[in-house]
C-alpha cells in the first residue's frame, strides 16, 4: 500500500495550477504533434527540450508538460490515419487498415470517437500496469551492481534497433558513435580532456540537447527537401457523431486486450509502441477470426491498435523510469530531459525524487482524461489544423529549433553545430543508419563508462566481473539474442508489416 | 543497386576508429603508476568495438538507397546553407529578419506559392519574437534593426 501513498502524494504534485496547466499544454501540443504528418513524436519532444529548459520549469512541471505531450502524440497520431490515409507516427501505422475504410464510409466521426475512447482505454490501461510494476523492478533494480549496470546498457543497446531491425550491426555502430561523441570533454574522474582539440566550447563536452534536436529536427527538414512528399491531400469530412452505448460496450474486450498486450510489447525491451499496435491488431484479428470485417472497416480494428500503442507508451516509460534505459526513441528523448534537469534516472529516483516520478505517473492519469475530452468534444480544432501543409509546418518547426537552443547558450557556434548535427543525422538516415542508438549512447555514455570503470577497479582489472553473476549473464544473453532474432526472425515478421501496411514509413521513432 | 554507400561508411568508420583509438594513447598517464582503468579504457574498447563493425560494414554492404538527383543535391545545398546563414547572421540582422527570410526561402523551395509564405513567415517571426521576448522574457537578438 506504500505504492497508494505514493501516488496520492504524486496527485498532490500533479493538481497543482501550474502542473495542470501544463499537462493541459502538453497534451493539446502532443496531439497536434502526433496528428501533423510529419512530424513524430520524438521529433517533437525534442524541439520542447530546449524551449521546457530555458523556461527554467521546475524539474516536474518540465517533466509533466513532456510526457502529456508524448501520451498526446500517441492519440494523434491516430487522426491523420483514419481521415488521410497516412499514419500521423509510426504507431499509427495499423489505425489505417481499418479506420480509413470506415472513414470512407462517411463514418469518420465514428471511427475517430471510437479510437480516442480505444487510446483512452488503453492509456489508462497501461498507466496502472507502470503503476503496479514500476516500484517492483526499481526494488529489484537496486540489487544491480556496476557489473550488472554494464550488461543492462549493452542489451539496451542490442536490442534497441527492435526486432523488425534491418541490419543489427548499424545499430551498433549507431550506438558506438553516440559514446564516441558523449567522450568528448573532460573525464570526470582524472580530469583528463578527452578529445577536444584545444576548443574552449568543448571542454565541457557536446550538449546532447543541441545534438537530439539537430539529429531530429534539422534531419526531418532536409530529408523533406530532398523528398517533397508533399501533394494536395485528399481529407475525409467529418460528419455528425452518431454512436450508440451498446457500441462502445462492445468494444470493451477489444481495448482490454490490446491495451495489455500493448503494455507488455512496451515494457519488453526492443518492441515499443509500433510493434504493440501491431501485435494488438494481428491478436484481434485472429481471436475474432471469420465473424470480423478486417481491412473493411471493422471497429474492433481501430480499437485494438489505438488500445495497443497507447498501452505500450505507458509500458515504455517502465524501463526508462526504473532502470533509466529507455526502449524507444521518444522515451530517450523524454530520459535526456531527466538527465539535463540534473535527475540521475534510476532506481534510487523512486526513493530521491519520489515527487518526480509519482508526479509524472499521476500526471499521465489526469493527462488521459484531459485527452479524452480534447479528442472528442474538440476533434474539429485538430481535424482543422491538419491541412497545415508540410512546406510551411516543416520551415516553422525549424525556427523553433532555432530559438530553442539560442535560448539556452546565446551561442551562434551551437546553433551551427546543430545545422552539422542535421546534416550528418541525412547522410546516416539516407546509409539506413539509425538516429535513436546515437542519442541513446551520448545520453547514457558518461554511465556506460562509470559502471565499466567501477566494475573493474572493484576485480582489479579482471574483464571476467563483466559477466561474474547469473543476472549479469543473464542480460549477456538477451543483448546477444537482441541482436541475433532480426536475422531469424526478422525478415518474416517486415514481410508481414510489408503487407499490412498501406504507406511506406521510415520505422525509426516511436 | 550499388553498394558504393556503406563501403564508403565503413570506410571512413574504420578511419575514424584508427584516429580515435590512437587518440586515446597520446594522453599522458594519470598519477599512481599502474592504474587498471585509466581515462584510455573506455575509448579504447569503442575504438575497437568501431574497427570490428566497420571492417563489417565493408565486407557485407547493404544495397544502396537512392542517393538525391542533381536537382534535390541542389535544393538540399541551397537549405543547408540557408540553415548556416540563418545561424550566422540571427545576431547580426537580429531574430525577426533573420526568421523570415529564412523560413520564407525554405518554405519556398518546398514548392510553397511566395505570397502565402511571406505573410506566414512574417506573422510566426514577429510573434515568436514578442512572446519570447515580452512574455516569457527570453531575449532573442533584435539585431541592427533594433525597435527603440
Amino acid at each position: 500500500m506504500e505504492t497508494l501513498g505514493f501516488l496520492i502524494d504524486g496527485f498532490g504534485v500533479a493538481l497543482a495550477p501550474e502542473n495542470i496547466m501544463f499537462a493541459v499544454i502538453g497534451a493539446f501540443v502532443g496531439t497536434l504533434i502526433g496528428a501533423l504528418p510529419g512530424l513524430g513524436p520524438a521529433n517533437g519532444v525534442a524541439i520542447l527540450i530546449p524551449l521546457a529548459f530555458s523556461l527554467a520549469l521546475p524539474a516536474d512541471t518540465a517533466m509533466i508538460l513532456l510526457t502529456s505531450v508524448y501520451a498526446g502524440a500517441m492519440y494523434g497520431g491516430r487522426i491523420s490515419s483514419i481521415l488521410l490515409n497516412i499514419p500521423g507516427d509510426e504507431p499509427a501505422m495499423m489505425t489505417c487498415l481499418d479506420g480509413y475504410p470506415m472513414a470512407q464510409k462517411g463514418k469518420a466521426a465514428e471511427a475517430l470517437a471510437i479510437s480516442a475512447l480505444a487510446s483512452f482505454g488503453g492509456g489508462l490501461l497501461g498507466t496502472i500496469g507502470l503503476i503496479l510494476l514500476a516500484p517492483v523492478l526499481a526494488k529489484f533494480a537496486l540489487s544491480f551492481g556496476p557489473a550488472e549496470y554494464f550488461a543492462l546498457f549493452m542489451m539496451a543497446f542490442a536490442t534497441l534497433g527492435g526486432i523488425t531491425g534491418k541490419n543489427p550491426i548499424k545499430t551498433l555502430v549507431a550506438a558506438i558513435l553516440g559514446l564516441m561523441i558523449s567522450t568528448v570533454g573532460m573525464d570526470m574522474s582524472t580530469g583528463i580532456q578527452r578529445y577536444t582539440f584545444g576548443i574552449l566550447k568543448l571542454f565541457e563536452g557536446i550538449d546532447f540537447i543541441l545534438a537530439i534536436v539537430g539529429l531530429f529536427a534539422i534531419t526531418e527538414l532536409l530529408l523533406f527537401v530532398e523528398h517533397h512528399l508533399d501533394g494536395l491531400r485528399e481529407q475525409i469530412k467529418v460528419g455528425k457523431l452518431k454512436l450508440k452505448f451498446k457500441e462502445i460496450v462492445a468494444l470493451i474486450p477489444t481495448t482490454l486486450r490490446g491495451g495489455t498486450l500493448g503494455f507488455i510489447a512496451g515494457v519488453l525491451p526492443g518492441a515499443g509502441a509500433s510493434l504493440g499496435s501491431f501485435i494488438a491488431y494481428t491478436l484481434e484479428k485472429q481471436v475474432v477470426g471469420k465473424k470480423g470485417d478486417f481491412g473493411n472497416g471493422d471497429p474492433r480494428g481501430i480499437a485494438a491498435p489505438e488500445a495497443g500503442n497507447n498501452g505500450a507508451s505507458s509500458g515504455a516509460l517502465v524501463p526508462m523510469l526504473t532502470l533509466g534505459v529507455p526502449g524507444s526513441g521518444t522515451t530517450a528523448v523524454l530520459l535526456a530531459m531527466l538527465i539535463s534537469l540534473n535527475v540521475t534516472p534510476g532506481p534510487l529516483m523512486f526513493t530521491q525524487n519520489a515527487d518526480i516520478v509519482w508526479g509524472v505517473i499521476a500526471a499521465l492519469l489526469i493527462g488521459n482524461f484531459v485527452l479524452l475530452v480534447m479528442n472528442i468534444p474538440m476533434i474539429g480544432i485538430f481535424v482543422r489544423l491538419l491541412s497545415i501543409p508540410t512546406h510551411y509546418l516543416l520551415p516553422i518547426v525549424t525556427m523553433i529549433a532555432f530559438v530553442g537552443i539560442y535560448s539556452i547558450s546565446h551561442s551562434t557556434f551551437d546553433l551551427k553545430f546543430m545545422v552539422v548535427f542535421g546534416i550528418a543525422g541525412y547522410i546516416f538516415r539516407k546509409l539506413e543508419v539509425p538516429i535513436v542508438p546515437i542519442i541513446l549512447g551520448l545520453l547514457l555514455g558518461p554511465e556506460v563508462e562509470k559502471n565499466l570503470s567501477h566494475a573493474l577497479v572493484i576485480s582489479d582489472g579482471s574483464w571476467a566481473v563483466l559477466w561474474g553473476s547469473p543476472l549479469a549473464i543473464g542480460l549477456w544473453t538477451m543483448s546477444i539474442s537482441g541482436l541475433m532474432l532480426p536475422y531469424l526472425i526478422g525478415p518474416l515478421l517486415r514481410k508481414r508489416f510489408q503487407k499490412a501496411k498501406p504507406e511506406a514509413v521510415e520505422p525509426d521513432n516511436d | 543497386m550499388t553498394k558504393i554507400g556503406d563501403r564508403l561508411l565503413g570506410l571512413s568508420l574504420l578511419v575514424l576508429a584508427l584516429a580515435y583509438g590512437w587518440g586515446s594513447q597520446q594522453w599522458p598517464a594519470p598519477f599512481g603508476t599502474h592504474e587498471t582503468v585509466g581515462p584510455d579504457t573506455f575509448p579504447l574498447l569503442l575504438a575497437v568495438a568501431l574497427g570490428i563493425t566497420s571492417l563489417y560494414l565493408m565486407v557485407k554492404p547493404d544495397p544502396d538507397n537512392a542517393w538525391p538527383n542533381s536537382r534535390s543535391a541542389l535544393e538540399l545545398l541551397f537549405a543547408i546553407g540557408v540553415l548556416f546563414a540563418y545561424a550566422a547572421l540571427i545576431e547580426v540582422l537580429g531574430f525577426i529578419f533573420t526568421s523570415l527570410v529564412a523560413i520564407s526561402l525554405l518554405s519556398w523551395r518546398m514548392g510553397a506559392p511566395i505570397k502565402t509564405t511571406l505573410i506566414i513567415a512574417t506573422i510566426c517571426s514577429v510573434g515568436v519574437f514578442f512572446i519570447f521576448n515580452d512574455l516569457l522574457s527570453l531575449p532573442l537578438p533584435s539585431g541592427i534593426f533594433e525597435v527603440q
